[in-house]
Formats: C-alpha cells, sequence, structure tokens
C-alpha cells in the first residue's frame, strides 16, 4: 500500500513538474503574431512583418539567409527597384521568411532580427545585416557581440534586446521558417515565390535580376 | 607553340573535344555560380562585385579546355604517362568546386546531406572561392607548360 502510495506520489509530482515546464516554456516563446497568416501554400505566419501595403494585391515571400552571399546581391541590386517600381506604390508587398542553413551563426541573425521586431524595428535591423554582411560565413561578422552591436547603432532598448538574443526566445520560431521552405520545395536561398491575390504562385530560385521579376509582376498585374 | 597546338588540335576529334570541354565547363559553372538561370526564363546576368568571379570561370574553362586535349593527345599518340594528366584534372576539379557550394541547390544538397560537416565544407568552399579559383588555374597553367615541353621534346618539333 505503501509503495503504491510512494509510486502514486511521484507520479503526481512529475505531472505536475511537466505541466510547469511546459507553461513555463510556452510563455518563454510567446509572441503576437497572426497564426493563420498565409500566402499560397506558404505559412508565413510566423515571418518577417509585411514590407509595404498589406492590402496589396501581389506578394513577394523571399526565403533567404542572413549570410548568404547572393541574398546579399538581390537585396542590394534587385530589391531597391522592386521597392522602387512596386513594393512603394502598392502594388507589391514583400515577406521575408527565415532559411537558416548555411552556418552556425546564421539562426541566431535570424533570430536577432525578431528581437529587433519587439521593438517594432525589424525591417532596420533586417537592412543592417544585410548592409553589414561580410564575404566569409561564420567569420564572426555575424556573432552575438555583433548582432547586438547592431541593435545598439540602431538605439534599440539593449536590455529587452539582449535578453531576447540570449534566450534564444525565437529559437523556434525560424526553425518553422526553415521548414517551410523546405516543404514548400526551396532548395537554396534566396528563394522566392510570388503569390497574386488567387492564389497563384510563381517559384523563382537564386539572385534573379529585376528584369525576371518585372516580367512575372507585371503578368500578374 | 603554336607548332604544337597545330599538332593537337588539327586532330579533328581533339578539336572537338576541346570545344565540347569549354562549353559544358563554362555552362555549369556559370549556372551553379548563378550567373545564368534557366528558370522561370533563361536570363544571364553579371552582379556588381562578381565581375573577377565570372572571368575567372572563363579562363578556367578555357585552360581546362586547351589542357585536357593536349594531355589526351600526349597519352593516346605517344603512349605516354598518365602522369601529367592528373595534374589537369585535378585543376579542373579543384576549379569546379569553388564556388559550387554556396547558398544554391548544391551547398544545400551537401549541407543536407552530410549535416555540419558539409555546411563546414561549403562554408570553405565558399569563403575561399576566389584563391581555390586562382590555385586551380595556376595549376592548370604549370600543367600547360610542362606539357608544351614535353610535346616539343616527345614530337621533336622544330622551332
Amino acid at each position: 500500500m505503501n509503495k503504491k502510495g510512494v509510486i502514486l506520489g511521484m507520479l503526481v509530482i512529475s505531472l505536475i513538474a511537466v505541466i510547469i515546464t511546459s507553461m513555463s516554456s510556452s510563455t518563454d516563446e510567446s509572441f503576437d503574431v497572426d497564426m493563420t497568416r498565409t500566402h499560397g501554400s506558404i505559412s508565413t505566419a510566423l515571418g518577417s512583418p509585411i514590407l509595404g501595403d498589406p492590402l496589396a494585391p501581389i506578394t513577394i515571400v523571399e526565403f533567404g539567409d542572413y549570410q548568404c552571399h547572393q541574398c546579399y546581391n538581390w537585396f542590394h541590386d534587385t530589391k531597391p527597384m522592386i521597392m522602387r517600381d512596386y513594393v512603394e506604390t502598392g502594388k507589391v508587398n514583400l515577406v521575408f521568411v527565415d532559411f537558416a542553413f548555411l552556418g552556425k551563426d546564421s539562426p541566431k541573425a535570424a533570430q536577432a532580427t525578431y528581437c529587433a521586431d519587439d521593438q517594432n524595428m525589424y525591417w532596420e535591423y533586417h537592412n543592417s545585416l544585410y548592409t553589414s554582411q561580410e564575404s566569409k560565413i561564420d567569420n564572426g561578422w555575424a556573432s552575438s557581440e555583433r548582432l547586438k552591436a547592431f541593435a545598439f547603432n540602431l538605439n534599440l532598448d539593449m536590455d529587452l534586446f539582449n535578453e531576447c538574443l540570449d534566450s534564444e526566445k525565437y529559437s523556434k520560431r525560424v526553425q518553422y521558417n526553415s521548414q517551410q521552405a523546405r516543404d514548400n520545395g526551396v532548395r537554396g536561398t534566396p528563394g522566392f515565390f510570388i503569390v497574386d491575390s488567387d492564389y497563384n504562385q510563381t517559384q523563382i530560385g537564386g539572385a534573379q535580376p529585376f528584369s525576371v521579376f518585372q516580367k512575372i509582376l507585371d503578368s500578374m498585374i | 607553340m603554336i607548332e604544337i597546338f597545330k599538332v593537337v588540335f588539327s586532330n579533328f576529334k581533339f578539336l572537338i573535344l576541346s570545344v565540347v570541354i569549354f562549353s559544358s565547363m563554362l555552362t555549369i559553372l556559370l549556372l551553379i555560380s548563378e550567373f545564368i538561370f534557366l528558370e522561370p526564363y533563361f536570363v544571364s546576368h553579371i552582379p556588381s562585385g562578381s565581375e573577377l568571379g565570372f572571368i575567372l570561370i572563363v579562363v578556367l574553362s578555357g585552360l581546362s579546355a586547351l589542357v585536357i586535349p593536349m594531355n589526351l593527345f600526349r597519352i593516346i599518340n605517344l603512349k605516354n604517362s598518365k602522369q601529367k594528366m592528373s595534374g589537369s584534372i585535378f585543376g579542373t576539379i579543384v576549379g569546379s568546386a569553388a564556388g559550387a557550394c554556396s547558398c544554391g541547390p548544391i551547398g544545400f544538397a551537401v549541407i543536407s546531406t552530410f549535416g555540419s560537416v558539409g555546411a563546414t565544407a561549403t562554408a570553405f568552399l565558399t569563403n575561399y572561392e576566389i584563391p581555390i579559383r586562382i590555385i586551380a588555374i595556376g595549376i592548370l597553367v604549370i600543367t600547360y607548360f610542362t606539357t608544351i615541353k614535353s610535346l616539343k621534346s616527345e614530337c621533336k618539333v622544330q622551332f
């Protein structure tokens, strides 16, 4: 009888411990997002905030890695023209979804963008990463210290940012986004899906020039 | 040197081989380095800052197209050793591997298959793409001159 009581007691204690652990972990990773947000076949719920008019009829979903040099090329060569001709005119909006696979610093850099998003500075931080990218993968340019320095340069609240980054609050968010890339057949970065309001989607692989995006976007408008 | 070229490439088979090596290497390397895209449309472009990479690919393809047929010529016609063939093949493979493993589909496949080891290897090949290609070109240049020297003496070409 006593033995049964001990076992029962241990089971109850274990159960309580599991419940407390799961509650505390869910508290750590809670964030304010619209979990129903999708673009075509892609769940962008845990991706970036929407850049441009949320009601624009066409969305470009970019899958990228902050250490990818081709993403850097696209960011500097093609994106400015898309911003000028399509995003700033309200025809198109853009969502960035992490596909952090290139090196050990890639997931951390992606997590840092969401820590910046907590202070409504996602796109500013995203831009600073692609502006500061160095050509060598994992050479330390995206180490935790440097990621914090980028945040400091943007005048973010450093206590909040450091706590967020050090706790890996957004680790699972980045993993979820990378899984979205795999599930949608992305095989490298940058990878794009252009989705219109009828959910027709066209996939583009690689840092293709503006002319390719222009041709597809003009055919959808 | 021109006499050596005439001897080797007057044979139509070696000329065709050279053209095939150049065009196939150039196309493959430009594709995997994302200078050419086939989908959704055929398009080619050189991003700013990537000019050196493009030039090295053209030089590498050209040298491979010269050196490999010349070495084959030595092996087939002069029944010579395959020692110098290895230099040209090695240079070609090393030069091709550099840059192939970046953020594109090949890098993704390698990282997905080999995990952290694959990630380290692709990072190395990406980080040192330009130096590796220059080393590969150096190997091919050395192989080229040793092949010319060897053909000169073995074919007894008079200049």
